[in-house]
């Protein structure tokens, strides 16, 4: 079974690939990293790829922050 | 029985702006210019509105035309609660007054509703040889608070002609998916701002992608997003979003990542062309992207189209058609490349200038008038070479228009 770790090293290590060097702060939503709406995009559709979970990208549209995107997917897997 | 689009042109004012112009003038990130792919925007001018665009985009098809018997004119920047665009519309393409004439609102999605229940109305023959006009015409009302969406949006028209001799666009009726569902990722609640919420709408878009054309495999055995359409036309917020929507769509159909940019480059680019150097056209933004595919692509034989319409709010469909040499043919006459280049650039200060004007231009007012002699440094600078109709104000509420000569 995934644990919460696993699921946040695929959420960072996607975020480091659109945003190479980028510092990941869990608090920060992924805007104030850096991304623009086609970077939150793109990592979101690679998180959901590796993780191998089916959700609507319109789920995320309220999630604050990249521990929250965490938490939120960590639901879904477990 | 055939049916689709016969005519189609665009007009997308007589002004634009870089889009690296506007990022210095606004001090926005210009490391996002990458993902936006936008290089410039069409500006409207204080003379222009959403009737002089769908009238100056819709003129070069209507005229001559003695079998258009539905107008349609889809728009988000209507003038009034009670009286359409299409009301204007009508009176200054010389259409007859036998002729059915209505609005349509549903954001940038309106026109394709609106286009297929006229191909349908002129499929089911029970006017034979009828044909419908629909413009989808609409005004940008963004200054430096939308941010990144401000570089992106455009203005102006697009015009089709629907009947039974379809030379641009042969409908593939039947075939297609739709899918709607309340949301607020974007609304213009009053006539001078726009409201938009761009994780929410760009995620919509996407999702309504893939269920729309889960929708149309549903109607077409074994359709598929990689095989089936040798070219997209998508709506177009901005470029990098359809660049995007292509990527979703390329891995949800299970092809190599390591093709998807040469696929691209083939299918998708041609029809970036113009949105890119217009903005978002709104509801015609799809109709500028064919126009765009058959303009660039090279056609040397029936190729199928997919096409993808979106409307905050939302309702979306995916749909198809075949384009050909005659459609290449067809549109050529339009000259749309020559009318985008002819556009005066205007600099940062020139542009923010206009916008206490432009932003105001839906606002009802009783008496009013535009004094298009103003703008002549602006004018004299536009390269056009026909009359195009200008708006001189309003009085008594009425808006008033005169024809502008070349």
């Amino acid at each position: 079974m995934a644990t919460r770790e696993h699921v946040e090293g695929v959420v960072h290590k996607a975020i480091d690939e659109i945003l190479p060097g980028v510092e990941i702060d869990g608090r920060a939503h992924l805007k104030d990293l850096g991304a623009d709406s086609v970077d939150r995009v793109e990592i979101i559709m690679a998180v959901l790829d590796r993780l191998g979970v089916r959700e609507p990208l319109s789920s995320f549209g309220g999630v604050p922050s990249v521990d929250a995107l965490v938490d939120f997917l960590w639901e879904r897997v477990r | 029985m055939n049916v689709g689009i016969e005519a189609l042109n665009v007009y997308c004012g007589l002004a634009q702006i870089p889009v690296p112009e506007l990022f210095e003038g606004r001090g926005l990130d210009a490391e996002r210019l990458g993902n936006l792919m936008m290089r410039n925007r069409s500006v409207g001018l204080p003379f222009e509105d959403p009737v002089t665009n769908a009238v100056n985009a819709a003129r070069p098809i209507a005229a001559g035309e003695d079998r258009i018997e539905i107008l349609i004119t889809s728009t988000e920047s209507g003038l009034d609660y009670s009286k359409s665009v299409a009301s204007y519309v009508h009176e200054y393409l010389g259409l007859p007054r036998s002729c059915r004439v209505v609005e349509v609102k549903q954001a940038c999605y309106a026109a394709t509703a609106a286009v297929q229940l006229a191909a349908a109305y002129v499929a089911s023959g029970v006017s034979p040889g009828a044909k419908a006009l629909v413009i989808a015409t609409d005004v940008a009302l963004v200054d430096e608070r939308a941010a990144y969406a401000e570089p992106a949006m455009g203005a102006g028209a697009a015009a089709v002609l629907i009947s039974d001799r379809p030379r641009v666009l042969d409908l593939d009726l039947g075939a297609f998916g739709n899918h709607s569902y309340e949301t607020m990722d974007s609304a213009r609640p009053g006539p001078t701002f726009d409201i938009a919420d761009s994780d929410r709408s760009l995620f919509a878009y996407l999702d309504c992608l893939t269920s729309c054309l889960a929708g149309y495999r549903s109607r077409v055995e074994d359709a598929d997003f990689a095989t089936t359409f040798d070219h997209l036309a998508m709506h177009t917020p901005f470029a990098g979003m359809v660049k995007a929507a292509h990527r979703k769509l390329m891995r949800e159909s299970g092809g190599g990542t390591a093709s998807i940019e040469e696929d691209f480059e083939r299918r998708v680019l041609p029809s970036l062309a113009y949105p890119r150097r217009v903005g978002n056209l709104c509801s015609g933004s799809v109709y500028l992207a064919l126009a765009s595919l058959i303009d660039h692509a090279a056609l040397d034989g029936p190729a199928r189209v997919g096409l993808y319409s979106y409307g905050s709010g939302c309702s979306s469909e995916f749909f198809s058609g075949l384009v050909d040499e005659e459609s290449a043919s067809t549109l050529a006459g339009m000259r749309i490349g020559e009318h985008l280049d002819g556009r005066c650039e205007l600099g940062f200060d020139e542009y923010a200038a206009l916008l206490p004007d432009t932003l105001t231009c839906l606002v009802p007012e009783r008496d009013r008038q535009v004094d298009v002699g103003a703008y002549e440094h602006l004018l004299s600078r536009a390269r056009f070479d026909r009359d195009l109709l200008v708006n001189t104000g309003t009085k008594d509420y009425h808006r008033t228009y005169e024809w502008l000569a070349p």
